[in-house]
């Protein structure tokens, strides 16, 4: 595994706004790599800054977002480095996006047809009508909506349905790298669970790798094998999903997340909140971030930032572990 | 258990929404339909199902935000269904509800203690320092500390989970018996959600309220109801103690719920599942879950099943609710 070359490789990425209260630090120095064929999942409560990392290796940030300092590669490629015209062939051949309230992400409109050929359109000028129209009734196939939709509108399909058209689009040109952004948010839990099963089918066949976006525990660790968790822009604890489920040692906040869910089968029932409120980007908290809803936090917390530090192959940011490992 | 007594009874409830028709004829849906329940002193019951179930309109209806076209609510041995006036304003006292959006529910003008001023003046009579010391109290039972920073603030100043407080305290402020919290926690951060679903537990232990729980998640209805009922397109499916049903659901759409929620142990195959939505329309036949029921057979399409007690307290609207027991039949 080591050897691969990760098709998603980030290192110390940071990325600001800049706002009227000077340059917020959406995202602090993350690093992280995904190989092929793995679903890497990405938690965090809103304001973590996980959208903000998202479009950022998409290269889609917002005007006011700096990116500070970083290499983002994707197959290799330093996506920061690419002129406009290159940029635009790279995005979509190689790395695709499922957006945040994706059933608002189609053009009303427009049919879905003229929709997934634009796809082919604009990525190969020699691709013939007839070809781009096999393709497109081939990924409607895929995800098991029935050919006759497309020459449907969107607002006459159902939320569900809306959301497979996205995967579809986002899969066209059988890209590295899809990157999707709470793609089952706004769904009902059965249409959510057979989306997310038909992911997985997809993502078997295909073989590409999913960096999945979402704030919902107990659905990332179903999903990944490996779930990075996100605090005030930080990865604050990397790790693979398996050991989430089990009483190991984790980040304060990860072991705050684990208590704060409520278990469907599990006989005990108890829950946990984790106090205090989310922080607030503007005015972070000195040292580790997460010091002041911390149930084990010591003076060091206050004043210093942890470094990450790996715990039985987790890698965790927190001093608690200091003396543990190296 | 001891015996409690019945606080919210609800016989046959229906609500029927206007809808234009095709040919300019009035044509009603109905949401909710023959849906009968009870609530006791002191209990959760957890409302649980799929957008368009109808859960939201029997909240609504409870606490008469709506006007039930059919069936009796009584409310504390009295009849609520069509009371208007000062009869309504008075059930005030009795039944408040919680919204889901904490960012829509409150006013961007008020500051935070106004929010609880007018109910405490307009209900409870307090005047003056008495009035006072109520918001301190109040902010303090919902855990809004500092109380006196707190107080001046504006809601576009306290975070989403601080707004829930201030919504449950501003409920609390009539004293109310009776509890109607639609999916509370839902546009929440999941590590504020514990807390607010703690917080709604305290309350029910401190002063007896008894809640209808509106969720669609149900870990948090099995963590909070003392029962489940479980909606689909507007009927009830099946009502059993929180344990029981989802320890050993009957019915299939039960099944098929508690198999889509993440952490669940039943692992079913659903990506070419037929995911068409209820059809609501009036005069309706049959169960509302026939068309994607593995189970169903000509007289699913005909008739609506009863709800039938299969085991101790647990009722089920299912013909096949013994195939059900014995299958699994997702698989």
């Amino acid at each position: 595994m080591e050897e691969k070359q990760p098709v998603l490789e980030l290192e110390n990425v940071s990325v600001a706004y800049d706002s009227e209260a000077g340059m917020v630090q959406a995202v602090n120095n993350v690093s992280l790599k995904v190989y092929e064929n793995t679903i890497v999942g990405l938690i965090g409560e809103s304001g973590s800054g996980k959208s903000t990392l998202g479009n950022t290796i998409m290269h889609l940030m917002k005007n006011n977002a700096v990116l500070t300092s970083c290499t983002i590669k994707v197959m290799g490629q330093d996506i920061y480095r690419l002129n406009k015209k290159d940029l635009r062939k790279f995005r979509w051949s190689q790395m695709s996006m499922v957006f945040q309230s994706a059933m608002n992400a189609l053009n009303p409109v427009l049919t879905i047809e003229d929709q997934i050929l634009d796809v082919f359109f604009s990525h190969d000028k020699n691709i013939s009508r007839k070809e781009a129209n096999r393709r497109a009734v081939e990924l409607m196939d895929i995800v098991s909506i029935d050919s006759v939709h497309l020459k449907s509108y969107p607002h006459e399909l159902s939320g569900g349905m809306r959301q497979r058209i996205v995967i579809a689009i986002a899969i066209a040109l059988d890209p590295k790298l899809v990157i999707m952004d709470e793609p089952t948010t706004a769904l009902d839990v059965v249409v959510q669970r057979s989306i997310l099963d038909k992911i997985k089918e997809i993502q078997k066949v295909k073989k590409f790798a999913i960096l999945f976006i979402s704030h919902d525990f107990s659905l990332v660790t179903e999903l990944a094998s490996k779930v990075a968790i996100m605090y005030a822009g930080r990865f604050i604890e990397i790790t693979d999903s398996h050991s989430l489920s089990q009483s190991e040692r984790h980040h304060p906040y990860t072991q705050g997340l684990i208590k704060a869910i409520p278990h469907l089968t599990s006989e005990d029932v108890t829950i946990e909140g984790i106090p205090g409120n989310p922080p607030n980007l503007v005015e972070l908290p000195s040292g580790c971030a997460y010091h002041p809803r911390c149930p084990h936090a010591f003076d060091l917390c206050m004043r210093e930032r942890p470094e990450t530090r790996l715990v039985e192959n987790r890698e965790i940011e927190c001093h608690l572990y200091e003396t543990v490992e190296k | 258990m001891k015996q409690q007594t019945t606080l919210v009874e609800v016989e046959n409830l229906v609500i029927k929404f206007p809808v234009r028709g095709g040919d300019r004829k009035k044509k009603f849906i109905t949401p909710v339909d023959y849906v009968s329940l009870e609530i006791k002193k002191g209990e959760v019951l957890a409302l649980v199902g799929e957008s368009g179930s109808g859960k939201t309109t029997i909240g609504r209806a409870l606490v008469r935000l709506l006007k039930p076209t059919e069936g009796n609510i009584i409310v504390d041995g009295k009849n609520v269904n069509t009371i208007k006036g000062k009869d309504l304003m008075n059930y005030r006292k009795v039944a408040q509800m919680i919204f889901q959006d904490p960012f829509g529910s409150l006013n961007p003008v008020k500051s935070i203690e106004s929010h609880l001023k007018f109910p405490l003046k307009k209900h409870q009579g307090f005047k003056g320092l008495a009035l006072d010391q109520k918001i301190t109290d109040l902010l303090l039972q919902v855990g809004l500390t500092p109380v006196n920073e707190i107080r001046k603030k504006h809601p576009h100043e306290l975070s989403g989970g601080q707004r829930q407080r201030l919504a449950i305290a501003r409920a609390l402020a009539v004293n109310p018996q009776f509890i109607v919290a639609d999916e509370p926690t839902s546009m929440l951060d999941v590590s504020i959600r514990a807390g607010i679903l703690q917080l709604m537990n305290e309350l029910k232990r401190d002063l007896g309220l008894s809640y209808l729980y509106i969720t669609h998640d149900l870990a948090s209805a099995r963590y909070f109801g003392d029962r489940i009922m479980v909606l689909y397109g507007g009927k009830v499916m099946e009502i059993a103690d929180s344990k029981a049903l989802i320890k050993n659901p009957i019915n299939p759409y039960t099944k098929l719920l508690l198999s889509a929620t993440p952490g669940s142990d039943i692992k079913v195959n659903l990506k070419d599942m037929n995911n068409e939505a209820p059809d609501l329309s009036e005069g309706r036949k049959g169960c509302p879950f026939v068309h994607r029921c593995p189970l169903a057979t000509d007289i699913c399409k005909e008739t609506m099943p009863d709800l039938v007690e299969q085991k101790e307290n647990h009722f089920v609207a299912c013909h096949h609710a013994e195939d059900s027991i014995e299958k699994m039949i997702f698989n």
